[in-house]
């Protein structure tokens, strides 16, 4: 008993911190609400200390393999606490201006994270699912919350039904694989694809839908539909969450089920994963360059950059996953830089989410306009940043599996997709401002900020060590 | 086990037939004399004034909502007591566990103040 | 045996109708309760299978309280739904063809041949729901306890999207109106008795 409750100590001390901050929020009055905010921080960075406290190397099962906790789960878990974490510092400014400085904002994004670490150690389909619905349940809300402007409430529409869509269709293959396989563990699951066991249509049916959920979630082509608008219409500080941390459960999401139970159709879901990072590619890069909002610009390069890192996927061996992986974690700390300079941009009643709202940013501030130059650098792939390391990654594992012609695509479509990053650098620095305001913003989150934009500089020339860990990471769950 | 629900099914045969006998033998025997003025929506002896569906305020709805979630606590209370005997103390924790999840929803939303009218 | 297939197939071709009159009929209400009357057949079904404690649920709970949601909704939306399906032509070459293509899948499943492994055939010894029970609140406790945090996150979201509280609307307060004291309310006042005037 003591071991299954210690693999899922994170989760308690989440689950209770946010049910403790529901309550105590409502005897916090308006003016006070900043206890609840530090409150969130401080529950956050417990459980960090927890996850690492508990982080041991070999797998543990746990409540009867419905959990599963292994290094993947801890390094996925810490990145998420860390993204929520300074999504929460980065947009406080901006939730205080706009009325949604309120209890129900951490508490839902507690919710939210509490889905996806349920997600990244699942053991078991019915986990996988039950995160999954919890974590996007409170992104809807989330979404909604500016209950005034229509917009929001446009966005958090489209995304409940779209969202509420791919949760059946994910449902309706997990139900196909049921039925082929007899069980619903991931483990069992992926016995009998590895034995040959089971109807092989029936599984191939169900893995189409389970693959069509995930590429759903990861907001791929052809399923990309809500990305844009739910970017674009949510409020940025939510958009920020829903642009990070969800990526890693993503990516939990795919490794252990595809990866892991559905290993023995590795040969059916790599040519589906052909056809979703190459559409994602190609359609986000080109229509990212029509955009003049920097959110949808944003929303079009996170489709384009999860194609990228299905490439690496795809590879299905060590160096692919882990390749995979890598990207996935620096594109989630990049882009937590991104829209961390919208956040710091924007102002009451104004939003900072035009492109055109970052021309001549280096007069108004060269230190914010060079670390959105970094920024955007990694977000290209220009060495010697964060980006340019993940890309050559990923790059590396799937010339090595044989996909050279993929590999040749990705990197022309990445060319096209510089273009569209390198513009907003040519605005900042050699275009004169139209908005002289100046910049103003906590100190905390310029600290933390000047940090994360440091840290796709520092990783990128010195990659190793998190290379190493997502490694390890993979290693030990899957090989 | 399915024959302790055919007298069930008896009902409802029973329920279909004479329910559905009485409106034929309605249709069969009562005179019908149709007329337009008859037929038309009678409203203080004026024409209808608009369309009888009308805007409901959300607040039914949260009402409604915060129902149901209850319902589907109380759905997973009639397994456990069945079993109650079987599963032991942590069953019974299991539940308990369940049972404060909730109420810490109860009472935000009383505290919150959505459980009154006004 | 025999009886109970011919029930099954009762039940199933009114489930069938119902589920065909829920997307065929104009009014919306309408729809709503065949589709009651699709979930009371689909309940009869589960009870042929065995599923008690299922069925019940899905009665109680679905029935009983999940279209008494949808009705409300309908009715909140006030939205005039002879304008939606105005489109349905040039929706329905797409949408047939996402049918077909659904069809075609079922029935290669079908034809491939049923169920493979089947382990989840055998029904357990004793009632249904002592074995849901047996298994829920100790096999899958942990899925069990996430299904109340889902329930508390649907309750705090509902809450803080739907929730306002108005400003200046008259509420009364039974608990001050019991504790009011006669002192709170009466006020005893001195006075001189006046002399009528002649």
């Amino acid at each position: 008993m003591k071991t299954e409750l210690n693999a899922i100590l994170p989760e308690i001390a989440v689950l209770v911190s946010a049910c403790v901050i529901l309550i105590a929020d409502l005897f916090v009055p308006q003016a006070k609400r900043h206890v609840s905010f530090w409150l969130t921080q401080f529950a956050l960075l417990a459980t960090i200390w927890i996850v690492v406290a508990t982080a041991q190397v070999a797998p543990v099962r746990a409540f009867s393999g419905m959990v599963v906790d292994d290094m993947l789960s801890d390094v996925l878990k810490l990145f998420a606490l860390v993204a929520v974490s300074l999504m929460l510092f980065y947009s406080r400014a901006y939730l205080m201006a706009r009325g949604l400085f309120r209890g129900e904002m951490f508490v839902l994004t507690l919710f939210a994270l509490l889905g996806m670490m349920v997600m990244m150690s699942a053991g078991s389909f019915l986990t996988v699912y039950l995160g999954l619905e919890l974590m996007s349940l409170s992104l809807y809300a989330l979404v909604a919350m500016q209950r005034d402007s229509s917009a929001p409430s446009e966005a958090a529409m489209k995304y409940f039904v779209l969202g509420a869509l791919a949760s059946g269709m994910l449902l309706y293959g997990v139900s196909m694989i049921y039925g082929a396989t007899g069980s619903v563990d991931l483990d069992r699951v992926a016995e009998a694809t590895l034995g040959g066991q089971g109807n092989r249509t029936l599984l191939a049916f169900g893995l189409v839908f389970v693959v069509s959920g995930i590429a759903f979630k990861l907001g791929v082509v052809p399923y990309h539909m809500w990305v844009p608008d739910v970017y674009h219409g949510a409020p940025t500080a939510v958009t920020l969450l829903i642009g990070t941390a969800p990526k890693l459960a993503a990516f939990a999401f795919t490794l252990r089920v595809l990866a892991g139970a559905l290993k023995g159709l590795e040969f059916d879901w790599q040519g589906m994963l052909v056809v979703l990072a190459l559409l994602s590619m190609v359609l986000g890069n080109l229509v990212a360059i029509a955009q003049s909002n920097i959110k949808r610009m944003l929303a079009y390069s996170t489709i384009a950059n999860m194609g990228f890192m299905l490439m690496g996927f795809l590879a299905a061996d060590l160096n692919g996953y882990s390749a995979a992986l890598f990207y996935t974690v620096a594109y989630v700390l990049t882009s937590l830089a991104s829209f961390g300079v919208v956040l710091l941009l924007s102002r009451e009643g104004f939003e900072a989410d035009l492109i055109e709202d970052f021309r001549g940013l280096n007069r108004r501030s060269p230190w914010w306009a060079f670390i959105m130059l970094l920024v955007m650098f990694s977000l290209a792939g220009v060495p010697p940043t964060l980006g340019f390391y993940a890309k050559f990654a990923v790059l590396e594992a799937a010339v090595n599996q044989g996909f050279v012609w993929l590999a040749v695509v990705a990197v022309l479509t990445s060319v096209v997709g510089a273009f569209y990053y390198l513009r907003i650098v040519k605005l900042m620095y050699f275009d004169d401002p139209v908005d002289d305001s100046p910049i103003v913003a906590r100190g905390d989150a310029r600290a933390l900020l000047s940090a994360n934009g440091i840290a796709l500089l520092v990783l990128g020339i010195l990659p190793q060590y998190l290379m190493g860990l997502c490694t390890l990471a993979v290693t030990q769950s899957y090989f | 086990m399915l024959e302790n629900y055919f007298p069930v099914l008896m009902f409802i045969a029973v329920g279909l037939a004479v329910g559905g006998s009485l409106l034929a033998v309605g249709r069969l025997v009562a005179p019908h004399r149709p007329d337009p003025r008859k037929n038309s929506p009678y409203e203080c002896g004026f024409e209808a004034f608009e369309d009888a569906r009308m805007k409901f305020d959300v607040r039914y709805y949260l009402v409604a909502i915060l129902f149901i979630l209850f319902d589907l606590e109380i759905a997973f209370l009639f397994p456990w007591a069945v079993v109650l005997p079987d599963i032991g103390f942590f069953g019974y924790a299991a539940m308990m566990i369940f049972l404060a999840i909730l109420v810490v929803g109860f009472v935000y939303e009383w505290k919150k103040g959505a459980l009154e009218w006004e | 045996m025999l009886f109970s297939t011919a029930v099954f197939y009762v039940f199933a071709a009114i489930l069938v109708f119902a589920a065909l009159c829920v997307i065929t009929v104009r009014n919306p209400v309408h729809a709503a309760l065949w589709l009651v009357l699709s979930f009371f057949t689909a309940a009869a079904i589960w009870l042929l299978l065995g599923a008690e404690f299922l069925a019940i649920t899905l009665v109680l709970v679905y029935v009983g309280a999940v279209m008494v949601l949808f009705l409300f909704v309908i009715m909140m939306l006030d939205v005039n739904f002879e304008d939606l399906r105005r489109d349905f032509r040039s929706y329905l070459p797409v949408g047939a063809a996402v049918g077909l293509l659904v069809l075609l899948e079922m029935v290669l499943v079908i034809v491939a041949g049923t169920a493979g492994a089947g382990s989840a055939g055998s029904l357990p010894a004793g009632s249904n729901t002592q074995a849901l029970g047996r298994l829920l609140y100790v096999d899958y406790v942990y899925p069990f306890e996430l299904a109340a945090v889902l329930l508390l996150v649907a309750i705090v979201a509902a809450i803080a999207l739907t929730y306002r509280r108005r400003r200046g609307a008259k509420v009364q307060d039974p608990g001050a109106q019991v504790k009011v004291r006669r002192e709170d309310r009466v006020r005893l006042l001195e006075m001189p008795a006046e002399k009528r005037d002649g």
